[in-house]
Formats: C-alpha cells, structure tokens, sequence
C-alpha cells in the first residue's frame, strides 16, 4: 500500500503548483456561504448562517469530489496510466490513490470554508464536534470521489465526464436538506431529500452540532461508502487489465 | 533463454483482428517493430507489458509467463509510451524519484542523480518540467524508465514529434543501453532510424508479421538498385523485362531491378513509346523505404480513427 501514498503526493504537488485551480474551487461555496449564509431573509431560524454551513460543507465535498474523476481521466488521455500499470506495484494503488487524495483535497477545501464561517459569525463548537464533521465528511467524500473516478473509467472523452458532472451536481444539492428543513419542505421534497446521500451528510453534521451522535446516518455513508468503493475496484480491474 | 518470446500471439478486438499468430524471439538487441498506422504494434507492446491480454497465444518477457507472471514480467521490464507522459508541474528530479518510490528502490538518491547525469539532465534537474524541450522531456522518460535496471525495455515510437538532434541523442542512449545488454524492443515510422540503429526489424501489416531480418539482409533481399520515375501523364506499369514495378503514388514510380545502369535507357525509352513524359529517373540502393513498400503494398488508413491520438498531436503541436 506504499503506491498509494506516493501516487496521493504527486496528485497534491501537481494541485497545490497550479494555483488557480487551489483559489477558484473555493469561490463558489464561498460565495454561497457568504451571500446566502448571511442575506436570506429566513423565518423558520434566527442563525441560517449555522443552519446553512453544515450544506456548504457538504456542497464543497461534493464538488471536490465530482471534479476527482478528472484525474483519473486525464491520466488514462495522457497515457500517465499505462506507464503506472506498467510497474509490479499493485495497480490498486492507482485507484485507491486518487480516492484518497480527492477526499483529503475535498477535506482540506473545507477546512478554509468552516475557517470563513467561523470568521463572518458561525458558532464555533468543540473539538469533539469538530472530529465527528470531518469523519463525516471524510466518509462522504469517499463516496463521492469513488463514484466520480468510477464514471471517469466508464466515460471516453473529458466532455462527457463534465457534462454527466453539471448533469448530476445542482440537483442533488438543491433536492437535499441543505437550505431549508424538512419540516418547511414540501411533502414531496421531503421525500426526495430523505433518500439523497448528501442529506444523510448534512443531517449527520447538524446533529453533531447539537450535541448528538448521528450513528444511523454514519452507518448508512459507511455501508454505501464500501460499496461504492468495491464496484469501483472492481470495475478499475476489469477495465485495466482488458480481457 | 530469450528475453522475449511470443508464440502464436493474437489479438481481437471484438471481430477485428488487431494481431495475428505473430511468434517472435528477440535478445539482447535493438529490435524494431516497423508498420503502418493500425497494424498492431502498440497492440503488441501492450500484450507485452501485461497492460492487454492476448487472445490466444502466449508470450514470456524474461523467462515470465505476460498473463500467469504479470508482476514478475513487470519487475523486469520497463514501458515508454508515445505519449511523453512527464509531469510538467513537477521538476525533472520529482518525476524520476516517484518511479524509483514505486519500484521501491533503495537508495533512491544515489540512483536519481546516477539516472540524471546519464540523462545529462543534471544542470536542468530541479526546473520544473514545464520548461524542458521535448527531447528533454523524453530522456527524462528513459531515466524514469531505466530507475529499476529493467532487462526490457519497451519504448513505443520513441523519437515522435523530436527534432533532428534529439533523435540522434535517443538512439545514442538506446544503443549505449544495448551494449550493456539490454533488450530494446521499439515501434517506429521512421525507416531511416529503424535501418541505422537497429540489429533487427520485422514488417508487420494488419497484424501479421510479413518480414523479419536486420536492415541489410532485408535490404539486399531485395535487389541491387532501385529506379524511381517522376512522371506525367497516363501511367502503365511499362513491363520490361528485369525491371520490377513495386510502387506507384503521386506520380512517382518505384521500380526494383538488379542492373540499375542498364536498365535506366530501357526504362527512358518504354516510357516516351507509351506517351508519358519522363520527368526525372533516380537510380539508387534500396533503401528500408523500399523494403517497407515492397512488403506492405498500398496500404489504406484503417478506419478506426483514434481521437484521443489526435487530440495528443494537435496538442504536441502547440
């Protein structure tokens, strides 16, 4: 398992070396936080701002996480991939190595996001708390860039994978319990959002925040986690190896 | 033992078959495999370096069965796509010691350094790649590749896109690499290249393997003289006795015949009776050129156009 962590050190060299891409993924839930946290005339509370920061954390894993796939992508066009399944360390590696590397970029996103937060007015919670968030959102980008990269194998060509990435993204951020709660949904929102994994994240991440320990919810993003993760080791070892 | 053996190696992609039947031996040598676009050679390299199953067939790469052994084939050869897949965001030093983590080197440093002063990247070694030329870019690849002393080594169209002084300074490394016994087995275009710097080359055409020699013997195979006709007008293979037509295209004709000098009047002479206007007659060896020609034929581009090739040129380009 050596492969993975030196596999996850060229992907952040490369990330953190091309500074645009570091600065602009953040604009867009910065954006939110700031202009949505902090505008929206709301009535059902008096905080959106820590009502809202639990979504845009999710919503900045879920970016991260979609945008992962392109990694894998780029290094199958490049011809990257088939030097690196050239060598005898196991080719898991490989695959094992960008999900990891997604999900901590993902985590370290939003680490800068929770910091503007905390900064325009967020209420700032233990570090007990705090730990449970970043399982949790851990677990959810796992999820997220297993499936992504998972697509990147599927798909031929960079458009695909981008248009299936814008196709996918706004409506699972708007059916889930992001902005509003269930109790103001309608019923068939409600229903829709109860069912979406990033509801099961954020839902997770507000209960942290009020003192309780969310284990259904963490349950259900570790059992899908695994299975995401297992189709996608699956499929990298059908589609590398071509029989 | 021969550091790569095929036997009856065949490939199908789906009903097209990429390659077919193609038993080979090749050691210690420079070995070329010469074809048009789409005549299996990356097929090949890639049944080779475990990165596609054959068919049916098999092969073994250092004594290790490609599809029972792949690690232990892996472990002993190393694969240079055409691709030039270097990390330009990462410094010269950055890429090779990745590869020398993953084929868990000891001492990498040592090694790295060894590798680079090799490579006469060393003033260059710690810019980032973005700023190496594309023949730097590719003898990084062959530090890369040599970091594990690998026994084969597999470089697929290795001077593309290069001007002419890289060219010669990778055939340089590739043929100091052989002195020290290694197997390099490499697919190229470039006839003139495969004719200067290789032991063996074999032809291969819609997957199958037509010839199979060193340049010369190919070469002498196919005669003593080569005449090329530039022409104008309705052209008519003129049939003279001796003086064999093997090619013709934009109004060049290539004929083969084993008394050039005696030939050349005929030839001159054929031509005005049938109303062509002869507008140059070049006598010459053959060349591997000629060999090529002679032995592929004609040969339409397959139809399977590979987008993601395209793409990697267009881009090389800018």
């Amino acid at each position: 398992m050596r492969g993975v962590v030196y596999y996850i050190e060229r992907d952040l060299l490369r990330w953190i070396r091309g500074k645009v891409n570091v600065v602009s993924s953040l604009a867009m839930p910065a954006a939110w936080l700031i202009f949505v946290g902090l505008a929206l005339p709301i009535k059902f509370t008096d905080n959106y701002l820590d009502f809202i920061t639990p979504g845009i954390l999710v919503m900045t894993m879920l970016s991260a996480g979609l945008s992962g796939g392109t990694l894998l992508m780029f290094d199958k066009i490049l011809g990257f991939l088939n030097k690196f399944l050239a060598l005898p360390s196991p080719r898991e590696d490989i695959l094992f190595g960008k999900i990891l590397f997604t999900s901590l970029r993902g985590l370290i996103q939003s680490t800068i996001i929770l910091v503007i937060a905390v900064l325009i007015g967020a209420t700032i919670y233990s570090p007990v708390q705090y730990g449970f968030t970043y399982l949790i959102l851990f677990l959810f980008g796992m999820l997220l860039s297993a499936f992504s990269t998972t697509l990147a194998l599927f798909l031929e060509d960079h458009d695909s994978y981008a248009a299936v990435n814008a196709m996918i993204s706004m409506p699972l951020f708007f059916t889930s319990s992001a902005l509003m709660p269930y109790s103001v949904m309608p019923s068939w929102l409600r229903f829709v959002a109860s069912l979406n994994p990033l509801s099961f994240a954020i839902d997770a991440i507000r209960a942290v925040n009020t003192g309780a320990l969310p284990i259904q919810q963490i349950v259900s993003l570790v059992v899908l986690c695994i299975l995401i993760t297992g189709i996608s080791t699956q499929v990298f070892r059908r589609m590398t190896v071509q029989i | 033992m021969n550091a790569i053996e095929t036997r009856d190696l065949t490939r199908y992609y789906g009903t097209l078959r990429a390659v077919n039947r193609l038993t080979l031996s090749v050691d210690r040598e420079v070995f070329a495999l010469l074809g048009p676009n789409g005549s299996g050679k990356t097929t090949t390299v890639l049944m080779l370096t475990t990165l596609l199953r054959p068919t049916e067939g098999s092969a073994t790469v250092s004594g290790h069965d490609i599809v029972r052994d792949g690690e232990k084939v892996r472990r002993s050869l190393s694969y240079v796509p055409q691709d030039m897949a270097v990390d330009i965001k990462l410094t010269g030093r950055e890429n090779v010691l990745l590869y020398a983590r993953l084929y868990g080197i000891k001492n990498p440093k040592d090694r790295i350094d060894e590798l680079l002063a090799m490579m006469q990247l060393t003033d260059r070694a710690d810019d980032l790649v973005k700023t190496y030329s594309g023949g730097m870019r590719r003898r990084l690849e062959l530090a890369q590749a040599l970091v594990h002393e690998p026994e084969v080594l597999f470089l697929d169209e290795p001077t593309l896109g290069l001007d002419v002084a890289a060219r010669s300074t990778i055939w340089e490394h590739i043929t100091a690499l052989k002195k020290g016994g290694m197997t390099i087995f490499v697919t190229t275009h470039y006839m003139d290249e495969a004719d200067r710097f290789c032991d063996r080359v074999g032809i291969i055409s819609k997957g199958t393997l037509l010839a199979l020699d060193s340049p010369q013997t190919l070469k002498s195979r196919l005669g003593n003289d080569v005449i090329t006709a530039r022409i104008d007008g309705e052209f008519k293979d003129p049939d003279l006795e001796g003086v064999k037509l093997f090619s013709f295209s934009n109004n060049e004709a290539s004929f083969l015949t084993e008394k050039g000098r005696e030939a050349l009047p005929h030839l001159a002479d054929a031509f005005t009776k049938t109303g062509v206007i002869v507008r140059s007659l070049a006598l010459r060896e053959p060349t591997l050129d000629d060999v090529f020609l002679h032995t592929v034929g004609k040969v339409e581009e397959p139809m399977g156009f590979d987008q993601t090739k395209f793409r990697t040129m267009l881009r090389r380009r800018k």
